[in-house]
């Protein structure tokens, strides 16, 4: 919570507050031993002063946003949540190392006898910060260089700069962030990014130089983000061996799509949520801001989770997604989507549900994919309260399908094509979680519904990552 | 793929048939192709049709990047994909077609020799004429290179290949050269291949080998291709025997076949 100092008060009558915001520093006055004891919840108080000390670069018109709560306080245990809340707004602009509130009883000739003042201590962070890490992966290694300059210009903006090395590729991002004064909520972004990604189970490289914006607003309980990118993709055969459709899809294209995306997260956590609710939905338009390849595509993310009796937890999730090329252009295999694996549906190899060639899998246009899961402590609780809290057994099912859709037909015929041929796989595991970030899972999987041409991985399956089915 | 694996495959390759649909991948015709690879495509397809081996042309743009050696043309037979001449030759020689079989080791040294001057000397001329001359660059390769690409990966990928070239050349000592120089190594080229050739109809005997589809290849596209002057033209027109070398191929590989099978 922090700490909060606070001296007590002499009851005296009250008056009008006074706003003022100065960023000066001031002593501290000394603690005074006080006998009585008073009940601090009936006391009125009046909140006169805010200070923030301590600061450099920041320009102080944005903290005056985050304080201002204090001053409409009533009482004393008032002004301590509301300086606590505002304590955490401003550790949330991302640009304080540590927030300190002291509470005290103004002095000095303006001072009310019921007066307080509330000062903030803040050490800014430094100016830049730098990292370096060596990753080391699939037979490539690589060195990976990040700078990152919180608050460059005093209002809370950041640019974050990552460079990495490596045996195989190389890339780089480049990412300008700034909050709007006032409503942190509200935001944009600009990014320049240079990726390249492997993908051994379509026989596929892909190399993508971009630059993209993006805006954040929230509406009432969602939070909307607004987002324009423009990316030159260039597709190339892993190997020597990958199928002529995979070859037919190499060479060059220019992306240039404007996109959308609503978030209702009531989620208690991002990973091993108790309870909540998250709803995710995007479209992306390509094709009508320039570029070569012109579609429209629509994903959304659905997942319901509740507590049940001893601690258990029920979770339900279901993706889906359409990709619609206009134009006459077929659509590109950088573009479609992929099912399967330890992150959707369980069971199957990495992405290797669908439409496939020669061993080469080339994602669909449409697909579905859902989960059911029981989160239960492990049995007999091992490490209670401490290390054994970070994991959890877990029973799953899994279903889902994917295929391409004949748009000439109506929603009737696509429905029934996506209910056809339904993949699914049941099982049971343990899942660590990993800070509120990431999760490991190791699970026994029963693949059923295997179509002909599906990579099956029965029996233990071991997945790493962030977003699960 | 190792050694013993790329044998093996292409043991397995030369059992197979000749198949139905072999497709010979170029860049669209219209709009994208350049010189020298309207050259390389046209050695091979005559190559493919001395043979007597059915081949449908088809026109990507990104056929260049669909390559697996990044060069144009490829043939996709079968499982194989296979680019260049070079290659294809060999790769139709383990099926068992082969245009030099009739010729002794000392011609086949000698026909060796003659393909490396063509790709040493005209295919290297037909580059630095494109992509060195800046007139020629700018008026003609630059906007067909990058035609069916929209802004701005069009500049991006034609300056790219640009410069891709223009090392090349620097690592070959060609970029010392002027324009003039340039005209005057091809003349000589069709000066050696002229004075081989004499008043024969082919280069080795009366049957034609890969040389003779090489030699057409690059000759016939230079004669017919519409550059910012005509000067490259000139040059072997001055040649008449290679003029009439051409045409008689011209006439018999392609005019003839194609009106046989219209008539059929």
């Amino acid at each position: 919570m922090g700490t909060v100092h606070a001296r007590s008060l002499d009851p005296l009558p009250m008056q009008g507050p006074e706003l003022g915001v100065q960023a000066d520093d001031m002593d501290l006055g000394e603690p005074e031993q006080e006998e009585k004891q008073e009940v601090l919840e009936n006391k009125d108080v009046v909140v006169q002063h805010v200070h923030i000390d301590g600061l450099g670069r920041t320009k102080e018109d944005i903290l005056t946003y985050e304080v201002a709560d204090v001053f409409r306080a009533k009482n004393l245990i008032d002004v301590m949540k509301k300086s606590h809340e505002a304590r955490q707004k401003l550790l949330r602009l991302g640009i304080f190392r540590h927030v300190e509130v002291v509470i005290d009883t103004t002095e000095g000739a303006d001072a009310l006898p019921n007066g307080l003042d509330v000062t903030f201590e803040v050490k800014e962070l430094r100016r830049m910060t730098g990292s370096y890490n060596t990753m080391v992966g699939n037979n490539e290694g690589s060195m990976v260089l990040g700078l990152k300059l919180p608050n460059v210009f005093g209002r809370a903006e950041k640019l974050t700069f990552q460079f990495s090395y490596g045996t195989k590729e190389t890339s780089y991002g480049l990412s300008f962030f700034k909050p709007q004064p006032g409503h942190f909520e509200r935001n944009f972004s600009i990014n320049l990014y240079k990726v390249t990604g492997q993908f051994p189970w379509s026989s596929l490289r892909e190399t993508d130089r971009g630059v993209s914006t993006e805006f954040s607003f929230p509406i009432w309980r969602t939070n909307h983000t607004l987002k324009w990118e423009g990316v030159w993709r260039e597709l190339g055969c892993l190997a020597r061996t990958a199928s002529f459709s995979v070859r037919e899809e190499s060479g060059h294209s220019l992306k240039s799509s404007l996109s959308h995306t609503m978030v209702i997260d009531t989620r208690n956590s991002t990973i091993l949520p108790r309870k909540g609710a998250l709803l995710k939905i995007n479209q992306e338009l390509a094709g009508y801001t320039g570029g070569d390849v012109s579609f429209l595509k629509e994903d959304f993310e659905i997942q319901l989770n509740k507590t049940l009796f001893w601690d258990s937890v029920l979770s339900t999730s279901l993706w889906g997604g359409m990709l619609l090329p206009l134009g006459d252009k077929p659509s590109s295999i950088a573009d479609r989507f992929y099912l399967g694996g330890p992150t959707s549906v369980r069971g199957y190899s990495m992405y290797s549900i669908g439409p496939q060639s020669e061993g080469d899998y080339l994602g669909g246009e449409a697909f579905w994919a859902g989960g059911l899961h029981l989160y239960t402590p492990l049995p007999f609780r091992p490490g209670r309260g401490g290390f054994g809290e970070l994991f959890r057994t877990h029973f799953f099912l899994n279903a889902g399908n994917l295929c391409n859709l004949n748009y000439g037909e109506g929603p009737r015929a696509h429905l029934s094509k996506l209910a056809e041929c339904i993949r699914w796989s049941y099982g049971a595991g343990i899942v660590l979680r990993l800070g509120n970030i990431a999760r490991l899972e190791l699970n026994y999987c029963i693949p059923m519904g295997v179509q002909s041409g599906d990579r099956i991985c029965d029996g233990v399956q071991f997945g790493a990552g962030i977003r699960f089915l | 793929m190792s050694l013993a694996a790329e044998a093996f495959v292409s043991q397995i390759a030369a059992a197979e048939p000749w198949p139905e649909k072999a497709t010979l991948y170029q860049p669209l015709k219209e709009d994208q192709i350049l010189l020298s690879d309207s050259a390389s495509s046209l050695a091979v397809q005559t190559f493919l049709r001395m043979c007597g081996l059915p081949v449908q042309v088809s026109c990507c743009a990104n056929a260049e990047y669909m390559s697996p050696s990044g060069k144009v043309p490829f043939i996709h037979v079968g499982n194989q994909v296979v680019s260049e001449l070079g290659p294809i030759v060999q790769f139709i020689k383990a099926k068992g077609h082969s245009l030099s079989d009739g010729l002794d080791d000392v011609q086949r040294a000698e026909m060796k020799a003659y393909m490396e001057l063509v790709n040493n000397m005209l295919l290297t001329a037909e580059l630095y004429i494109q992509w060195c001359d800046d007139y020629t660059a700018t008026e003609i390769s630059r906007p067909r290179y990058s035609s069916p690409y929209s802004w701005p990966l069009n500049h991006i990928l034609a300056y790219q290949k640009q410069w891709e070239v223009r090392r090349k050349m620097n690592a070959i000592g060609w970029s010392g050269k002027s324009l003039e120089q340039v005209y005057e190594d091809v003349s000589q080229c069709c000066q050696a291949l002229s004075q081989r050739l004499g008043t024969q109809p082919y280069f080795f005997n009366k049957q034609p080998t890969e040389l003779d589809a090489l030699v057409f290849g690059h000759l016939f596209t230079i004669l017919t291709t519409q550059l910012t002057n005509d000067e490259l033209a000139e040059k072997v027109k001055s040649y008449t025997n290679l003029l009439s070398f051409c045409h008689r191929i011209d006439q018999t590989y392609f005019k003839e076949h194609d009106r046989e099978s219209q008539v059929s």
